[in-house]
């Protein structure tokens, strides 16, 4: 038997070794990970867009889908924000600055960030949520003058668990964005509101005609969010959602992230509303 | 296309001809059964069988494969070749070469599977003529016929064999290995009158005009439930079936922990954990959405893509099932108003 000639990067399952160049403790449960692609022209080649994710490989363990929060203004590295959940999350938990992991990437369809230029923006996260639009938040911060008016509402269900809050808590004084924490249980540290984010709705004011929304939380959230949406005034198509589901591939052939009659792999993670109100189960 | 004839007592000649250089596979008998295995010699091979317990999907996408070698200590491949010898697989039926088309569109299409992709280039097809069993429905969704995807195609003619001939390889083959003639009048007559006697022999005509309209409009049909109460995902209708493509990935270690290797399984959406996610959420925990998500993705979700329909007809998840649950009964029951 003789080995068929193959291109070396012509197999889409071989992972890119990459480098942990920094590790941030968020939460007990989160760390943010900032990681280097060793390959110089592979680096120099990775392009993305916020929403997009990458497929995190640790050999012995398995793989998992990781949105990037790093923004697509950035170049040369990436940053995961990565939550404990499990066998390959908890085993990158345990790696140190300098060690090596790999990826694959990046992979399935991210924020229309050309469409949403020269709007108003309404950015909604709940818990982890925040991982993916943050990469977007932080695009638009370095491309500011091409937005209008940017609102973020983001709930997590106590302090502990907010997310960024270093880099939130200074925001909350700029006036460039509009920005409100929430949480459901607060302690005796928190001065910011109280509740489930859709009781945020009362208090912003948006003009609908020219806001682009974006969502990604937790499943149940989703549909909340979008009421409060609609009743502002905002139109079905000028939302975006972001949809977790089971990954194996994250390029459209191992079934797992079927949603409706789509793959959330290669026709999201990202879905525009009006599309998702047509895939069956998906909010 | 060109057509060739073939002598039935010169196949033993054709069979061992092909075994000198590649490696020989085809129906043999099992039991009562039939199975894809290599020929060892020429009265192996089964022409004259019904179905395949498994498909020939096997042969390009086992149920197992390695799909890297790797070390741990510093997360990189050490081996991710696609080993494929040349073969030739002898004996497919219209629906089963119908069904590897359909698996190419995912597999060779965005992010071409290289595995897939060796044991694809590396094997020619030799597809043949079949009856209809009482499970077949092939006709229902035109995959009774084969117009390209094969190498040679033999239509059998009682004593003799009607060749079409669809690649420069095939025909190569035919020349090296057999002695066959160019087809007469009368061989065009007779393959005619064995259309026409094949495409009657079907006795059932299934109706699938309303599909895949139906498949939303009644997404929250009890017809769902009902198959959901008798399902029980055990996943062989997705083992057997010829175009069921989902899979796992998993990570191997050898016993020094060092080194391990990568491999794929057969997965099926009928499995409890297919859909679940960190946290506990599934997004299809109930049996009842297991059982709706087979024939939703087959009828509609493939289709929205790649314009065909999942399935080819062949019966045989129809039956591996059980529980007796067929293609046949659920879109029957679509077609008819939910009542089964
Ligand atoms: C597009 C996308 C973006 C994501 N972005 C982030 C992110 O930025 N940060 C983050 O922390 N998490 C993110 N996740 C979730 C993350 O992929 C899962 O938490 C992770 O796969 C769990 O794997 P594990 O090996 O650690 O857990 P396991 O030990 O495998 O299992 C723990 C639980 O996770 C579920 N699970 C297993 N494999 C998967 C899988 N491939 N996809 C989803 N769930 C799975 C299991 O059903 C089980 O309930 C994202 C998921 C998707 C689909
Ligand atoms: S073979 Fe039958 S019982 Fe088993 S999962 Fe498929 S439909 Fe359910
Ligand atoms: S769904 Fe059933 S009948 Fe259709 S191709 Fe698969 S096994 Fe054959
Ligand atoms: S993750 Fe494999 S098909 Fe989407």
């Amino acid at each position: 038997m003789s080995p068929l000639s193959r291109e070396f990067t012509a197999n889409p399952y071989r992972p890119w070794p990459a480098r942990i160049t920094s590790i941030m403790d968020l939460t007990e449960n989160e760390k943010l990970f900032e990681m280097r692609i060793i390959d110089d022209s592979v680096r120099e080649a990775f392009q993305f867009a916020s929403g997009q994710f990458v497929e995190l490989s640790l050999f012995g363990v398995g793989e998992a889908p990781i949105s990037i929060s790093s923004a697509p203004s950035k170049q040369g590295f990436i940053e995961l924000c990565v939550r404990n959940a499990g066998d390959v999350t908890g085993a990158l938990h345990k790696k140190q600055c300098g060690d090596i992991v790999g990826l694959r990437g990046p992979f399935g369809r991210g924020f229309p960030f050309k469409e949403m230029k020269g709007h108003d923006m309404l950015l909604v996260a709940g818990g982890l949520g925040i991982a993916p639009l943050k990469s977007l938040i932080n695009h638009i911060h370095d491309d500011r003058h091409d937005f209008g008016k940017v609102t973020i509402l983001y709930g997590a269900k106590n302090p502990s668990e907010i997310l960024f809050r270093y880099q939130f808590d200074m925001w909350k004084h700029r006036d460039d964005f509009e920005l409100i924490l929430t949480v459901d249980e607060p302690d005796d540290t928190w001065g910011d509101e109280v509740g489930r984010v859709t009781r945020l709705f009362d208090m912003i004011d948006i003009d609908p005609t020219n806001t682009y929304g974006a969502i990604c939380g937790p499943p149940v959230m989703y549909r909340f969010v979008i009421d409060e949406m609609r009743k502002k005034g905002m139109d079905a198509d000028k939302i975006y959602v972001s949809f977790e589901r089971r990954m194996k591939c994250g390029i459209g052939k191992c079934g797992h992230c079927g949603v409706g009659h789509q793959y959330a792999c290669i026709d999201g993670p990202v879905f525009n509303y009006w599309e998702a109100m047509n895939l069956q189960e998906a909010i | 296309m060109f057509f060739r004839i073939m002598d039935k007592d010169r196949l033993p000649d054709l069979v061992a001809g092909l075994s000198k250089g590649f490696e020989v596979i085809g129906p043999v008998a099992k039991g009562e059964r039939f199975v894809f295995e290599r020929i060892e010699t020429p009265e192996m091979l089964r022409l004259d069988y019904d179905t395949t317990l498994l498909p020939p999907k096997k042969l390009f996408f086992p149920p197992e494969e390695q799909m890297m070698r790797f070390r741990v200590a510093d997360n990189e491949v050490v081996d991710d070749e696609v080993y494929a010898a040349p073969r030739v697989i002898f004996g497919l039926h219209p629906c089963d070469i119908n069904a590897l088309m359909l698996m190419d569109n995912v597999f060779l299409g965005e992010y071409e599977d290289p595995y897939y992709r060796a044991r694809r280039e590396s094997t020619m097809l030799i597809g043949v003529s079949c009856k209809p069993t009482d499970e077949c429905f092939c006709n229902a969704w035109g995959t009774d016929e084969v117009h390209w995807g094969f190498d040679v195609f033999l239509t059998d003619l009682g004593d003799r064999y009607f060749i079409s001939v669809r690649s420069v390889k095939g025909a190569e083959l035919l020349d090296e290995f057999v002695a066959t003639r160019d087809a007469d009048e009368s061989d065009t007559a007779a393959f005619q009158q064995h259309t026409r006697n094949f495409k009657n022999s079907f006795t059932d005509d299934l109706d699938t005009s309303q599909l895949p309209l139906l498949l939303d409009a009644k997404f929250d049909d009890p017809l769902w439930d009902r198959l959901g109460e008798r399902c029980l995902s055990c996943g062989a209708c997705s083992m057997v079936c010829p175009t069921c493509y989902c899979f796992d990935v998993t990570d191997r270690l050898e016993a020094d922990g060092k080194t391990g290797t990568r491999v794929r399984t057969w997965d099926s959406c009928q499995f409890t954990q297919f859909a679940e996610v960190a946290h506990g959420q599934n997004f299809r925990e109930s049996r009842a959405s297991r059982v709706k998500y087979r024939y939703y993705h087959k009828q509609w979700g493939y289709l929205s893509k790649f314009e065909r329909v999942l399935c080819v007809g062949c019966g045989r998840c129809a039956r591996a099932c059980l529980a007796g649950i067929s293609p046949r009964e659920v879109v029957t029951a679509l077609e008819m108003g939910g009542a089964s």
